[in-house]
C-alpha cells in the first residue's frame, strides 16, 4: 500500500527522534558534571555516562526503542497516539524518579532525552487530534508549557516550598506568619508601599504634564523629550541611583554648591554664625529612592499617556469648544476624564515598577528598608535565610499579582497591547497659554537635571576621588580596560555581550511563538500558557532571583554557577518584550493569510516560515534588539545567579559601587551607557524606524 | 483542466459550538457532484463557519464530512484538498502574483518550469496574463479577486470555497465578474461552495440556493424552486420581495379556494398539501396588475397608501383589508396618486401557498 506524505514524515519523525535519543544516552552525560561541562576530564566525562556508572538507565534506550515500531504500525491514529502519550509521560516519570530519589543532578544527555521525550509526546497529541493534528504546533505548544512549568510555575512553587519547611527540612505550617509578623517586617511591607505609591501618584503626575507637553504644547522644546523613550531603555536601573550620589551624596557635587553658599563659613553666612546647611546623608533612604525611582520610572508612565493621548479624537476636544467651553474647562472636563484609565494604567504601573525595582534602593536606600533588598539581604553573605527570603519574595510576589490582575482585568489588554508612541498630526486641542508657560519652565528644569545627571555619570569616571580630588585621570578606566581581557572590566563585559547575544535572539523567537500561540490558537492546556504568561509579566526580577537560587540549586535540575542559568533568566527577564512584540505585531496579520497558505497544502511549519516570518521580520529584529539591550542592561534576578565565573556588566558595577569604589562603577557605568546608546542607534539606522522605541 | 472527477460534498449531522454558542446544531445537507451551491442567510447565521468546517480550518464538534466516498472529518485544512477565495482575499503581500499563485505548488516541491506555466495557464483563465511580477499592492480590487481565484483553481481542488469573494468590488465590476465565476466553475466543473449575501448574485451564479438561518437550512433547491415554490415565509421574503399574508383554505367539492379579505379565489384543479384552516400566502410584487375598475370577489381592493418613483418602475403601498400590499408598476403604465382606491388583479396559479410551519 502507499503511504501518504503525512504518514511517511510522521514514522521518519519518531524514528529520527528516537535515535537521537539512543544516541545522546550512550555519548552525553547522564549525570551533571561537578564543575561544568567544559572543565571536566575525560575520566570525569566518563564517569557521568549512564552505561558507565548507573546500569539502571540501561533501560532508557531500550524504552526509547519501543517508539519505533508504533510509526509502522497498522494500528489506528487513536492507538498509537495513546501510545505515545502514554510512553512518553512514563518514561518522563522514570526519569524525574531516578532523580529525584537519591537526589543527583541531570546532566546534559538526560536533558536531551527530555526534549526527545517531549517531540515524541508531541507527535502522540498530534496523532489524537491535539490542535487539528499540526505536529508543529503540537511540538511548540508542548514545548512552551513545558519551559513555563519547569522555569515559571516551578520556581514560583519552590518559594512557597521553601517557606512551608524549616531548614533542617522540617514541615512547618505557621513559619509564612511567623516571619510576616516577626519584628521589623510589617515596617518594611509599609515601606515598600508607601514608597510604591508615592511614586505611582508622582510619576503619573509628571507623566500627564510631560505629555500634555510633548503632545499639546507649541513650543519646540517638545521635541526634547524625545530623550524620554531612549535613555530608560538604554540605561541599568541603578545608574540613576549612582549618579543621584555624585550629585546629592556626602560627596555630591551640588552639596558642596550648598556648602560654599551656606555652609559653616559659607559665602553667604556672616562670621562665627552656624551655617544653615550641613554636609549630611539626607540623599539615603526615601528621599533618594523616591527620586531615583521618579527619574527611572516617569518617562514610562509619559508614554503610557501619551499613547492615550494621542488615540484621543480631536474632534471631541473640538465639540467642547465649539460649544464654547474654554480651553481650561475643555483640558478638565473632556481630555482629563478621557485619559482617567490611561491615567490609572500609568499609575498601577508606576507603583509596580517601584515595588520591583531592586538597584536604586541597593544604593540609596541607607536605612530605609523595602521588599526587594530585604530579600536580598536575607540571603546575601552569612545569613542564608531562606525562609525569610521566601516569605518575602512571596508578599512582594502577591503584591505585584494583585496590582498586575487589576490592570488586567480594569484597563483592558493594555498591559499587553503595545502604548505606541506615535505623535499624529490633527488639529489637536493647543494647551492653555498660562499652563504652557509653566510647563515649558518645569520641563526646562527637568531636562536640565537629567542633562547634569548623565554629565556627572561621564565626569566621574575620569576624576580621581569625587568630592575631594577632582583632578583629571583615567585611572579608573585604566584598571578597568587595559589590564588584559582577564582582569578588570573586560570578563564581566564579554560575559553580559555574549550571554545577552544567546539571550536575545531566543527571546524574540520564544515570544513570538507564545504570541502566536495565545493568539491565534484555542487548545486545552491554552489556560496555562496564559496564567504562564500573567507570571512572567508580574513576577519581579528579585522574586524570579530568589526563586530560582531555591529551584535550579539543588537536584535534581542544578544549574547555579552556570552560564545556562543566566542566559535562561536574561530570557524570561525580557520575555514580556517578545510577547508584547508579538501580539502587536500579530494583530497587524491578518489570520485568513495563514488559513490561505494551510488550504494550499502548507503545513504549519511552512506557513510560519513562508508566511508569517517574513512579514515580522521587523518585529523580529526589534525584538531582539530590545531583547538585548534588557539582558545588558538587567540586574534585579541575576544578581542572585552570578557567581565568580559568571559576573556580568550589572552585577560587577554593583559589586564595585558596595567595596566604595564609585570611580570605577560610574567609569563602567558610563561605558554600558554610550554602548548601549551606539546599539540603539545603529538598530535604528538598519530598521530604519525607531521602532524600539515604540515597543518599550 | 476539466476534470470528470467531480465529487459530491456530504454533511452528516454536524455541529459547531463556540463554548455555549450554538452556532450549528446537527445540520445535514449535501453539495451535488460539479454544481455550485450558494450559501445565502442573515448575516451571523453560519454560512462563513459552514464553509470553514467544509475547508477544515475549523474542526466541528460533532458529526461527519464526505467527500464523495470519503470521509475527511479527521483531515485538516492541509490535508483536504479544497480551495478556497477569502473576502479579503489574502493574497501574501510580499509575493508577488506569480508566486502568490505558485505557493501551493512550491508547498508540493514541483519544479520551477513546470510551476511557472501552471501559474500561467490559470492566470490565462482568470484574464490576468501579464501580470505575473506585480504585487498585490499594484492592483485593483478585481484584479486582486481573479489573484485569489487563480490561487484557488491552480492545484485544481476537490472543492472550492467562496466566502462573499465580490463583496468588496463596486456593483458594476461585480455582475461580470461572478460571471467569470460561474463560466471558471462549469468549465473546471469543481464542486463549488459560494457564500453570498446578495440574492441577486445567489440566483444568477448558482446551481443550486441554500437558504439559511440561525444555523439552520431553511430551504434548499433551484434558484427557481426558492423563487417559486419557497417553503416559509422566511425564504419567501429572502428571496426578493415578497408580502406574506394570512388567509383561509377552504375545501369543496369542485375543488378548493382561499378566503383572502373580502375576497374569494377559486383554485380549480390546483392541488394543495395544506389541511383547510388558517394558512400562509406569500404574493409576489410582481404577480399584480393595478386596476381602476375589477370586482370585490375576484380582486383585492385598497387604497394607494404612498407611492415611490425608482427609475424603471413605480413602487406602491397600498392599504388592504389583509394589510398593506406592496407591488410594482411600469412607469409606462397610468400613475396613481396617493388615496386613490385601486384593483389589484393577479392570476390564481401565481399565489404561493407557503407549506404549514414545521414542528
Ligand atoms: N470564533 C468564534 N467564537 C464565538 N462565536 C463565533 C466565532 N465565530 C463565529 N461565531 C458566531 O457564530 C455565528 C455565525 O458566524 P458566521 O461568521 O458563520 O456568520 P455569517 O453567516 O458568515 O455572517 P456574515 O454574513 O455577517 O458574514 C455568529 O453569531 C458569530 O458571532
Ligand atoms: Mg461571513
Amino acid at each position: 500500500m502507499q503511504v501518504s506524505f503525512g504518514e511517511r514524515s510522521f514514522r521518519v519523525g519518531i524514528f529520527t527522534w528516537a535515535v537521537i535519543g539512543v544516541i545522546s544516552y550512550w555519548i552525553l552525560p547522564w549525570f551533571a558534571l561537578e564543575y561544568g561541562l567544559f572543565d571536566a576530564t575525560m575520566d570525569e566525562y566518563w564517569d557521568t555516562l549512564g552505561w558507565k556508572s548507573h546500569p539502571v538507565s540501561m533501560l532508557t534506550p531500550v524504552f526509547l526503542l519501543l517508539f519505533i515500531p508504533i510509526g509502522w504500525a497498522n494500528w489506528s491514529r487513536e492507538i498509537q497516539g495513546r501510545l505515545l502519550v502514554s510512553l512518553a509521560l512514563v518514561a518522563t516519570l522514570l526519569l524525574a524518579v531516578d532523580f529525584i530519589i537519591p537526589g543527583r543532578s541531570m546532566g546534559l544527555g538526560t536533558g536531551v532525552i527530555l526534549i526527545v521525550l517531549a517531540a515524541l509526546f508531541s507527535y502522540g497529541i498530534a496523532r489524537l487530534g491535539f490542535l487539528q493534528g499540526d505536529i508543529f504546533i503540537s511540538g511548540a505548544v508542548t514545548v512552551v508549557i513545558f519551559i513555563i512549568l519547569v522555569f515559571v510555575f516551578y520556581p514560583v512553587l519552590q518559594i512557597f516550598y521553601k517557606v512551608a519547611v524549616t531548614k533542617e527540612g522540617d514541615f512547618a505550617p505557621f513559619q509564612f506568619f511567623n516571619i510576616i509578623t516577626s519584628f521589623g517586617i510589617g515596617r518594611v511591607v509599609l515601606n515598600t508601599l508607601l514608597l510604591a505609591i508615592s511614586v505611582g501618584v508622582a510619576t503619573t503626575l509628571l507623566g500627564l504634564l510631560f505629555a500634555l507637553y510633548s503632545v499639546r504644547a507649541t513650543s519646540p522644546l517638545r521635541h526634547l523629550m524625545r530623550v524620554f523613550y531612549i535613555l530608560p531603555i538604554i540605561t541599568p536601573p541603578f545608574v540613576v541611583g549612582m549618579s543621584l550620589i555624585l550629585l546629592f551624596g556626602r560627596a555630591g557635587i551640588l552639596n558642596d554648591v550648598l556648602m560654599y553658599f551656606f555652609g559653616s563659613g559659607g559665602l553667604f553666612i556672616p562670621e562665627g554664625v552656624e551655617g544653615i546647611f550641613e554636609r549630611s546623608g539626607y540623599i539615603y533612604g526615601f528621599r533618594g529612592i523616591f527620586l531615583a525611582q521618579v527619574l527611572s520610572l516617569t518617562p514610562v508612565s509619559y508614554m503610557v499617556i501619551v499613547g492615550m493621548l494621542t488615540a484621543i479624537n480631536p474632534a471631541m476636544e473640538e465639540a467642547s469648544l465649539t460649544m464654547r467651553g474654554s480651553r481650561w474647562i475643555t483640558l478638565k472636563k473632556v481630555t482629563l476624564p478621557l485619559l482617567a484609565p490611561g491615567l490609572a494604567n500609568a499609575f498601577l504601573l508606576g507603583v509596580i515598577s517601584s515595588a520591583a525595582d531592586f538597584g536604586n534602593p541597593l544604593v540609596l536606600g541607607g536605612e530605609y528598608d523595602v521588599l526587594s533588598t530585604e530579600i536580598y539581604f536575607s540571603i546575601a553573605g552569612a545569613q542564608l535565610d531562606f525562609a525569610k527570603a521566601a516569605a518575602l519574595g512571596i508578599l512582594l510576589l502577591v503584591l505585584s499579582l494583585t496590582i498586575f490582575l487589576i490592570q488586567k482585568k480594569y484597563l483592558g489588554k493594555k498591559s499587553f497591547v503595545t502604548v505606541t508612541g506615535v505623535q499624529t498630526a490633527g488639529n489637536v486641542t493647543p494647551l492653555p497659554a498660562r499652563l504652557q508657560r509653566y510647563l515649558s519652565v518645569f520641563v526646562c528644569c527637568w531636562l536640565l537635571l537629567i542633562g547634569i545627571l548623565y554629565v556627572s555619570i561621564f565626569l566621574g569616571g575620569f576624576v580621581k576621588q569625587w568630592g575631594a580630588d577632582y583632578t583629571l585621570t583615567f585611572m579608573h578606566h585604566k584598571e578597568l580596560w587595559t589590564n588584559g581581557f582577564s582582569s578588570g572590566g573586560w570578563p564581566s563585559f564579554m560575559n553580559s555581550l555574549i550571554f545577552s547575544f544567546i539571550a536575545a535572539p531566543l527571546t524574540a523567537i520564544l515570544g513570538i511563538l507564545i504570541a502566536y500561540i495565545l493568539t491565534r490558537k484555542r487548545f486545552v492546556g491554552h489556560g496555562v500558557i496564559d496564567f504562564g504568561t500573567v507570571l512572567i509579566f508580574a513576577v519581579p526580577g528579585t522574586v524570579t532571583g530568589i526563586a530560582y537560587i531555591m529551584a535550579f540549586n539543588t537536584a535534581p535540575i542544578e544549574l547555579t554557577g552556570t552560564a545556562i542559568i543566566l542566559v535562561i533568566t536574561m530570557i524570561i527577564r525580557a520575555m514580556p518584550v517578545g510577547i508584547r512584540g508579538g501580539m502587536s505585531a500579530l494583530s497587524q496579520i491578518s489570520p485568513s493569510l495563514e488559513e490561505a497558505s494551510l488550504l494550499q497544502r502548507a503545513g504549519s511549519f511552512k506557513t510560519l516560515r513562508s508566511v508569517l516570518l517574513p512579514l515580522l521580520r521587523s518585529t523580529i529584529i526589534s525584538s531582539t534588539a530590545y531583547s538585548f539591550i534588557r539582558s545588558m542592561t538587567t540586574v534585579s534576578a541575576v544578581i542572585f545567579l552570578a557567581s565568580a565565573g559568571t559576573n556580568v556588566a550589572t552585577t560587577y558595577i554593583l559589586s564595585r559601587v558596595e567595596s566604595g569604589d564609585n570611580g570605577v562603577a560610574v567609569a563602567y557605568g558610563s561605558v554600558l551607557i554610550l554602548t548601549m546608546l551606539a546599539f540603539t542607534l545603529l538598530v535604528q539606522a538598519v530598521t530604519g524606524r525607531s521602532r524600539i522605541e515604540k515597543q518599550m | 483542466m476539466s476534470r470528470n472527477t467531480s465529487i459530491q460534498v456530504t454533511l452528516k449531522n454536524i455541529s459547531k459550538h463556540f463554548g455555549s454558542v450554538r452556532v450549528i446544531d446537527n445540520l445535514d445537507i449535501e453539495f451535488k457532484a460539479g454544481t455550485l451551491t450558494t450559501l445565502l442567510g442573515p448575516s451571523g447565521c453560519g454560512k462563513t463557519t459552514l464553509l470553514r468546517l467544509v475547508s477544515g480550518l475549523e474542526p466541528p464538534t460533532g458529526g461527519e464530512i464526505w467527500f464523495g466516498e470519503q470521509d475527511v472529518s479527521q483531515f485538516s485544512a492541509t490535508q483536504r484538498d479544497v480551495g478556497m477565495v477569502f473576502q479579503s482575499y489574502a493574497l501574501f503581500p510580499h509575493m508577488n502574483v506569480e508566486k502568490n499563485v505558485g505557493y501551493g505548488l512550491t508547498v508540493l516541491k514541483e519544479t520551477k518550469e513546470k510551476i511557472r506555466d501552471a501559474v500561467s495557464r490559470v492566470l490565462e483563465t482568470v484574464n490576468l496574463e501579464g501580470f505575473q511580477k506585480r504585487y498585490p499592492d499594484e492592483l485593483s480590487g478585481g484584479q486582486q479577486q481573479r489573484v485569489a481565484v487563480a490561487r484557488a483553481l491552480v492545484l485544481e481542488p476537490k472543492v472550492l470555497l467562496f466566502d462573499e469573494p465580490l463583496s468588496n468590488i463596486d456593483s458594476k465590476l461585480r455582475r461580470s465578474m461572478r460571471d467569470d465565476i460561474r463560466g471558471l466553475q462549469q468549465k473546471t466543473g469543481i464542486t463549488s461552495i459560494y457564500v453570498t449575501h446578495d440574492q441577486a448574485e445567489a440566483l444568477s451564479v448558482s446551481d443550486e440556493v441554500v437558504v439559511m438561518n440561525d444555523g439552520a437550512i431553511e430551504q434548499q433547491g433551484t434558484p427557481r424552486d426558492l423563487y417559486q415554490r419557497p417553503n416559509s415565509a422566511f425564504v419567501a421574503n429572502f428571496i426578493g420581495d415578497s408580502n406574506v399574508v394570512d388567509a383561509i383554505l377552504v375545501a369543496e367539492e369542485e375543488g378548493s379556494a382561499i378566503v383572502l379579505g373580502e375576497t374569494r379565489i377559486d383554485l380549480e384543479k390546483r392541488k394543495v398539501e395544506n389541511r383547510p384552516g388558517k394558512i400562509k400566502l406569500s404574493l409576489r410584487p410582481e404577480m399584480f396588475q393595478l386596476r381602476e375598475t375589477g370586482d370585490e370577489k375576484k380582486h383585492v381592493m385598497g387604497t394607494i397608501a404612498h407611492s415611490a418613483y425608482v427609475g424603471a418602475v413605480v413602487e406602491y403601498f397600498i392599504s388592504t383589508p389583509v394589510g398593506e400590499l406592496f407591488t410594482t408598476a411600469p412607469v409606462s403604465e397610468e400613475q396613481y396618486a396617493p388615496g386613490r382606491k385601486v384593483f389589484l388583479h393577479f392570476h390564481p396559479d401565481e399565489l404561493i401557498i407557503l407549506p404549514e410551519t414545521r414542528g
